[in-house]
Formats: C-alpha cells, structure tokens, sequence
C-alpha cells in the first residue's frame, strides 16, 4: 500500500520533469536537432542550394573533402586560431583575476574595464580593430617617429596574431569574471592553514588555488574552444578570410561553398565535420577536467 | 525501462523531425512550379501591357493599398536610391509601399536569393544584369513587360534576355578600366598608353619620380576578382568569346591558356607597383590619396567617380582601357541596377506601377544617375554630374571600342568563382601560394563556374 503510494508520488513527479523539459526539449529540436539532420542529410546530396534536385551522392562529398585544399587550410587556422585563444585567454584571464582578487585599489573600474568589450558585437569589434591596426596604430607610428609594423591584418603572416589580438581583447574580461567568482568561493581558511604549514605563495597557488578552480578552469577551457572554434563574425568585419585565405575558418569557409559556391550538399558536410569536432573536444575537455574537480 | 522508454520517445521525435525535414521539400518545389507558371502569366500580360503602352499612367493604378517587398542587393554608391524612388513613387502612386531590405550586392544578395526561393521571392528584387543569368532558368523571374522595357536602351536587353525573353530591366551602367590623373598625364607628357609597352614605360617614370603608378585596395579580395575580369575580357573573351564555355567543356583551362594566365599576372603588375600596404588600404582612403596626387592610375570602375568627386570636385580624371597583348583592347561595359521581378507575385499591377515610375520619371532618374554617378540607360535620360571622363567614354563609344562585361561574368559566374579565384590570387601575391597553384585551384573549381 505505502509502495504503490510511493510509486504514484513518483510517477506524478516524473510527469512534472517531463512537463518542464517539454518546452526547452522543443526548442531544442526545432531550432537544433532538426536543422542538424537535415545538414546531415544535405551533406549525401550534391544539392545547390536553389534547384529543386537533390540527387544522393553518397559518401562523395565527405571523400572530396580530404583532397581539398581550402578545406584543410581552413581548418588549420581554425585549430592554430583556437589552440592560441585557449591558451591567451586562460592565462591572461586568471592572471587578471588574481591581481583583482588581491585587494587592489580600484577594483571595480578595472573589473569595469576589463569587462565591457565582450558587451560589444563581435562584427564591431572586428571593425575597431580593422581601423586600429589600418589607421590609428600607424598614426602613432608616425607621430613617435617609429617604425612598427601594426599592418597586421594586411599578412598572411601576421593576421593570425592580430585576431588573437581582437579576440582577447575582447573576451578575456568575460572569463576574468568566472575566474575571480571561483577565486572569491574558495575558503580563506584554506590558504591561513597553508601558512601555517610554511607554504609560500607559489606553493599555495599551485596546491590551492589551481586544484580549486578547476570547475571554473573547465567552464573557460570548453567555453573558449568551442567558441574558437565557431569564430565567424569577428572575421566577416576585418579580414573577411583574407588576405587570400590567410584567415578563413571552417565556418568561413563552410559559408563561402554552400551559399555563394551554391554547394549546399558539399557545405553540409563540411558543416558536419564541424559538428563532431566540436561535440568531441567538448566531450573530452569536460571528461579530463572533471577529473581534477576537488570540493572544498 | 524507463529509459529505454525515452530513447524511445526521443528517437521518435527524432525521425519525426527528419520527416518533417523530408516534407518541406515540397516547399522547396514552388520555384519548379512558378517555372511553368511564370511564362504563361508575362505571356499574357506582356500583350495586354504592349496595347496599353501609349496611355498615361502605363500601369493599371488602383486605390488598393498595397505593399511591395523589395530585395535590393546593392553596390557602395546605390545605397540612398531607395528614399529618392519611395519620395517618387509616393507621389504617383500613393497606394502603394516599398517595403526595401537592402544588403549588400557582393556579400549577401545570393545568400538573400537563396533563402527567398525557399520561403518564396520578394516582389521585387534589384541586383546586377549577371543574376538574370542564375536566376531565370530557375523560373523563378517575371518576364518584364515590353510597355518599360520600351524606355530602356536596346543594347541594355541583350544580356538579360533570354530564349526570347526579357527578365531584367538594365537601369544603369558602369564603365571600367584604367582612371588616371589627367592633370599629372599632361604634367609629365605621358599619352594614354595602348599597348603593355607604353603602360610599362609610364609606370618606369612613375617609380622614377616617386609617383606609386596604380593606386589599389587589394584588402577588399573583391577589387581583385574586378580587375582580373577587367584583363580577361580584354585578353581572352576578346580573342574567344565562348572560353567559358569551352573551360566547362574540357576543351580549356586556367593551366593552359597563355591568356588567362596573362590576366592573372596583370595582378602581380599591379601589385609590385601600387601602395606597398595595400592589403591594409580600405577603398575611400587608396581613393583620397589618388586624388591627392599620390598615384597616378587605378583599376576601377564608375563606383570610384562618387569617392573622388566627394574627396575633390575639382579632381580631373579620365579613363581608358587596361591595354592588352594586342594593343586592341576595349573599355568594360557593365549593366549595373538591374530589376527583376518575381514570377509568383500575386501584385504584378503595382510592381508594373513601380517599374512605370523607374522607367518613366526622367527626374527621378537623373537624380540616381547624378547621386550614384553612373551611365543612363534609359531613353532620351542624360546625367547632369560633371564626369570628367565622359569625354573619354565618348570618344571609345564612338569608336566601337566599348565591351559589356556580362559575357564574361556570365560564363564564369562571380559568387562561388571568380570570387574564389580572386583569394587564390591574394595568396599568390602575398606568397602564401604558387602561381600554379592558384591556376590549378581555378581549374578545380569548374563545377562552380557555371550558375546552373
């Protein structure tokens, strides 16, 4: 009797969940899910985006892939793009984080600072930096009479270095915050009995600090590479992949064939190696770093 | 269970959500419908609108209020014509509203098409002569009515007409080629150059003297894809008008042609011989420091007469053909503001009243062609802006030495091709590629040279 009563309070809670991850299960599959497997499904067709023909090639796109070469380029500035923002952002981010977390004057109006370009729209900040390194830079050149080169978007060589540049300016304000609200919940207690034990400020910050943080390390190490991984916008404003395809990433590259190459079908499966890079990094990222969470 | 019940549950959801994609396939056969649709519907008007041609308004106006979607993918110098066409129409036809979405031509009109054949065409679409090419065998564009296409020039039909029939109206033209400082030509006694020879020679005295020779905006790719087309009208669809069509065949290619290799290496020549941060240089600014006299020549088109004469109305300019290898080359011709029309609208009456207001309102066209500085190509319409080099455009018009550049862009279409083998050019000329890479990367894109 209790049991059946017990299974009844169950069930009726059960239905309560689903009932509240109905709507958010919804939106999910309309706005992701579907279009997903419908990329899916346009990557074995030769499908051009316009003609009502959609003929089934099979396999044909995902091999034309691998001969390539804008493909393979583009994916090689987007892993050079992402592997150079996550170790930026992470590190300057945390390095920010601390100093503000170490009682600093004007703590506020340089969490302020810090913080405001990732309020601005990544187009903007792509523009801002296009005329910073075209025009404003330069001019500093020539009122100090130097000479350094801050054409950077203007090289293959350079371009990467001056997004890295955009980029960070722009973000890592962002992660800074995750880092200090890690910092602010860690026990100062913690660190009073690593005094007394005789740690120094290395020590406690290796011992303490890092191990402590790491579910705010996790946060910014997924949120970074799957945000690396996607830049599209800051791109579309100042170097528009450019120059020649010094700077096109696989989402660029991606737009580029299926919507202005009318190749819907090979876009798609360039769309789809996405997808899976992306869901395997995430996955392997929050499955090493949950590892090394500790509770306090 | 209860887990194997909710793989269940989403699984299904899953399948159901593919299937729904599977329907909407349906949706995406409208423009297969409107294909057979569209050429009975302008069959019809097109007869009944050639008997009214004579009456006053030529379009049916009713009181009906009606609005009008109008996709306008646009060039740097047509953004603003939209109020000058609303203030104009508002006037004859009150009843009716534009409702404009404009973008911009080079970067989002095809992904704007695209999407629109999906979820069904605006009234109106306004994009260059070259789009009647990949959209018309779509059947997705009205045949415009002979009533306004009457008022156009003939010459402006030719490259939008197809099988017979017309389905864009040629608005406006730009002219492309060489823009040089005349005052800086008579200044150093340089004459207007004919062969590579004599352009060799004046840009020698140019780097003599410290002049740069060409000034260029290399950081937009698309000035690249411009002035490759500009050297491969004069240097290869001079010589063989159908090369497009044969590179598709099989029967040519980038790595062979002698000429479309010339074409590539005119970019190089430019290149070694312009600002050396070019590919920092944004277009107003390389324009202003032409104008200033920092350089001598620049590839370009009518799109840059709007930045000169804001920067100097003073600023005297001409223009001349790109020479070629054979010393005959022709001054590029090409249709610009083209408007098409959608072949399902259900208000074919209004859009008829708004191409009676484009085709019939000489002010109003006067207006754009001062505002966007370009050619007119409607009848007995004639610019009143001072173009200092319309005196050349006349002289090469007179002498037969004109070429309209939609019969290149139509065989080798720009979105997906030409703009791909301009960034394969870029990186030829930052040396991040080979010169028979960037041929052989053009070679390998032949599906893509083609619109259909």
């Amino acid at each position: 009797m209790r049991e059946s009563k017990k299974n009844g309070m169950e069930k009726k809670m059960e239905r309560q969940y689903l009932v509240m991850v109905l709507p958010g299960f919804l939106i999910f599959t309309v706005g992701l899910i579907i279009p997903m497997l419908m990329a899916v499904r346009y990557s074995f067709t030769n499908w051009d985006g316009m003609s009502t023909v959609k003929s089934f090639v099979g396999l044909k796109n995902y091999m034309d892939l691998f001969q390539d070469a804008d493909f393979r380029s583009a994916w090689w500035f987007t892993i050079k793009f992402t592997i150079g923002n996550t170790i930026i952002q992470n590190v300057l981010a945390l390095l920010f984080a601390v100093m503000l977390d170490s009682g600093i004057k004007a703590q506020k109006l340089y969490r302020t600072a810090f913080f405001v370009p990732c309020l601005i729209s990544s187009l903007i900040v792509g523009f801002i930096w296009l005329k910073m390194f075209s025009n404003v830079l330069p001019e500093i050149n020539e009122i100090l009479g130097t000479n350094i080169n801050f054409l950077l978007f203007g090289d293959g060589k350079t371009v990467l270095s001056g997004l890295l540049i955009a980029n960070n300016w722009q973000w890592i304000g962002y992660w800074m915050l995750i880092y200090l609200a890690g910092l602010q919940s860690i026990p100062a207690d913690l660190y009073e009995a690593a005094k007394v034990d005789g740690a120094g400020a290395v020590s406690r910050f290796r011992n303490i600090t890092i191990p402590m943080l790491a579910p705010a390390i996790t946060i910014c190490v997924v949120g970074i590479t799957t945000g690396s991984l996607k830049v599209y916008d800051l791109l579309v404003s100042s170097t528009k992949g450019g120059p020649g395809r010094a700077s096109t990433s696989i989402i660029y590259q991606t737009y580029a064939t299926a919507i202005n190459g009318r190749q819907y079908g090979y876009g798609s499966a360039m769309s789809v190696t996405l997808v899976i890079v992306l869901l395997l990094v995430a996955l392997i990222q929050v499955k090493g770093l949950k590892k090394k969470e500790v509770q306090a | 269970m209860k887990k194997r019940l909710l793989s269940v549950v989403l699984s299904t959801a899953m399948i159901a959500s593919v299937l729904s994609g599977c329907g909407s396939s349906g949706e995406t056969q409208a423009p297969a419908d409107t294909q057979e649709s569209a050429p009975a519907q302008s069959e019809e008007s097109a007869p009944a609108a050639a008997e009214d041609a004579d009456k006053e308004p030529a379009a049916e106006a009713s009181d009906e209020e009606v609005t009008l979607t109008v996709l306008a993918g646009q060039s740097t110098t047509d953004a603003g014509i939209e109020d000058m066409i609303d203030e104009a129409l508002a006037e004859k036809y009150p009843n009716i509203t534009l409702e404009w979405e404009c973008v911009d031509w080079g970067n989002d009109f095809q992904p704007k098409m695209q999407q629109y054949m999906q979820s069904g065409l605006p009234d109106i679409m306004i994009g260059k002569a070259q789009d009647v090419a990949t959209y018309a065998p779509q059947g997705i564009l009205g045949e415009i009515d002979s009533t306004y296409l009457d008022r156009v020039l003939d010459a402006a039909s030719a490259n939008v007409t197809i099988d017979g029939k017309t389905y864009g109206l040629v608005y406006n033209a730009l002219y492309q080629g060489v823009y040089y400082n005349k005052d800086m030509f008579a200044e150093n006694g340089w004459e207007i150059p004919k062969t590579m020879d004599d352009l060799q020679a004046i840009i020698d005295d140019c780097n003599a003297k410290g002049i740069i020779p060409f000034a260029s905006h290399m950081v937009d790719t698309w000035s690249i894809g411009n002035v490759t087309m500009q050297f491969a009208m004069n240097d290869v669809f001079n010589n063989d008008p159908t090369w497009g069509d044969k590179f598709r065949a099989g029967e040519v290619s980038f790595s062979d042609s002698k000429e479309f290799q010339t074409a590539y290496e005119y970019n190089k020549l430019i290149f070694d011989n312009t600002y050396p941060e070019t590919f920092s240089t944004e277009q107003t600014d390389c324009d202003a420091r032409m104008v200033l006299g920092e350089a001598a020549m620049k590839v370009s088109g009518s799109w840059s007469i709007q930045n000169f004469l804001d920067i100097d109305e003073n600023f005297n300019f001409g223009i001349f053909p790109f020479p070629n290898q054979t010393g005959d080359s022709k001054l590029i011709f090409e249709p610009n503001i083209t408007i098409m029309t959608s072949a399902s609208s259900e208000h074919q009456d209004a859009i008829n009243c708004v191409l009676d207001v484009l085709t019939g309102d000489k002010d109003l066209a006067v207006e754009i062609y001062d505002y966007t500085k370009t050619a007119a190509m409607l009848k007995d319409v004639t610019p009143t802006f001072a173009n200092p080099s319309q005196a050349d455009i006349d002289q090469y018009a007179a002498d037969g030495m004109i070429v309209d550049v939609t019969l290149g862009n139509n065989q080798l279409v720009w979105g997906g091709f030409q703009e791909e083998n301009a960034k394969d050019i870029a990186a030829w000329l930052q040396g991040d590629a080979t010169f028979e890479d960037a041929l052989k990367a053009s070679d390998g894109r032949v599906d893509a040279s083609s619109a259909n």
